[in-house]
């Protein structure tokens, strides 16, 4: 799976591309442990050049925030299409995690 | 660690006498089937969506509690949606939880001891053995409920699962039920299998009223 990755001041910024399900699920979350071990605590995932994300793609995020609440950290996601966010409409997710119309905002609200 | 279909038998046995709460027969066949359906999808053998249930590896997981599960999906031709595959497995819900009672019993949690009523009717008791298992399950269920922690997803699933059961009315007093409501229905959203559990509880629930109160 192809995974951009940036830092955009303090916040470490992952944009997974394509799809996200169980067939990269494991390989998303260890580019997401990866930068969680390496001591970044504010962790903004963008979405926008995401097109499906299945119930593997929803736990991995799950564990992501889970470690970094557990850490005190914070974790935002960005620029969900319609598809993705009627998943995490219907799947609750929306009432976990932080999401903002486009990274700009989600850094703005972070920083 | 324990398969869900074992941990909701655990939390389905009455602590006093080892016997069964009483609960709709037709949502503890949809927990089950529901419970290993989750199980597979955690040992990364399906993936669900909003419409679908994936078959993404039908390498035997050599759990006989789950691998019949798998290779029914896997013999299928057809992509079906999560509550298809629910309420399939809900079928074969008696030897899901003959297999989980076995090996609960056979790893020591539990002990099977036999009745008779009225000398006729036989009937089977499961006191726990030291009721350390079920207390665990217990604790991460109450863990979940009473705080905003974002819970990790075996607990997801055994919330959902408890829920659709109806096992929170006996797990919780009337008063902390009415305070953890939010909280169950906040979680019990986040599983897609879960949600396809409650619905398929629900819609029969709703049929069994609507036969005891017809509307003409």
């Amino acid at each position: 799976m192809d995974i951009g990755e940036s830092k955009e001041g303090a916040v470490f910024v992952l944009e997974p591309k394509g799809r996200l399900d169980s067939a990269n699920a494991r390989s998303f979350e260890e580019r997401v442990l990866a930068a969680l071990e390496k001591g970044e605590n504010a962790l903004l995932i963008d979405f926008g050049k995401l097109d499906y994300i299945s119930s593997a793609g929803l736990r991995v995020l799950l564990m992501g925030a889970k470690r970094l609440q557990q850490s005190g950290g914070a974790i935002a996601l960005c620029a969900l299409s319609s598809s993705i966010h009627e998943v995490f409409e219907i799947s609750g997710f929306l009432t976990i995690f932080n999401v903002h119309g486009d990274r700009a905002a989600a850094l703005a609200a972070m920083g | 660690m324990l398969r869900f279909a074992e941990e909701i038998m655990l939390l389905l046995l009455d602590d006093q006498d080892g016997s069964f709460l009483p609960i709709p027969e037709w949502s503890m066949q949809c927990a089950l089937g529901g419970a290993v359906l989750m199980d597979l999808a955690l040992a990364d053998r399906i993936d669900t969506d909003l419409e679908s249930l994936i078959l993404v590896d039908k390498t035997p997981t050599d759990d006989p509690l789950l691998d019949p599960t798998l290779e029914r999906i896997a013999a299928s031709g057809d992509v079906q949606g999560a509550r298809y595959w629910v309420e399939n497995t809900a079928a074969y819900a008696d030897d899901i939880r003959e297999a989980a009672l076995a090996r609960l019993v056979q790893n020591g949690i539990l002990n099977r001891e036999e009745d008779r009523f009225l000398w006729v009717f036989r009937s089977r008791r499961y006191p726990t053995v030291d009721g350390a298992a079920e207390r665990e399950v217990k604790l991460r269920i109450m863990g979940v409920l009473l705080s905003d922690e974002i819970p990790d997803p075996r607990d997801i699933v055994i919330i959902c699962l408890c829920d659709a059961c109806g096992i929170f009315n006996d797990l919780l007093s009337a008063r902390e039920l009415e305070r953890a409501r939010a909280r169950i229905d906040q979680v019990r959203k986040l599983d897609l299998i879960g949600q396809a559990v409650a619905k398929s509880v629900w819609e029969i629930q709703a049929s069994l009223a609507m036969a005891a109160h017809p509307v003409y």
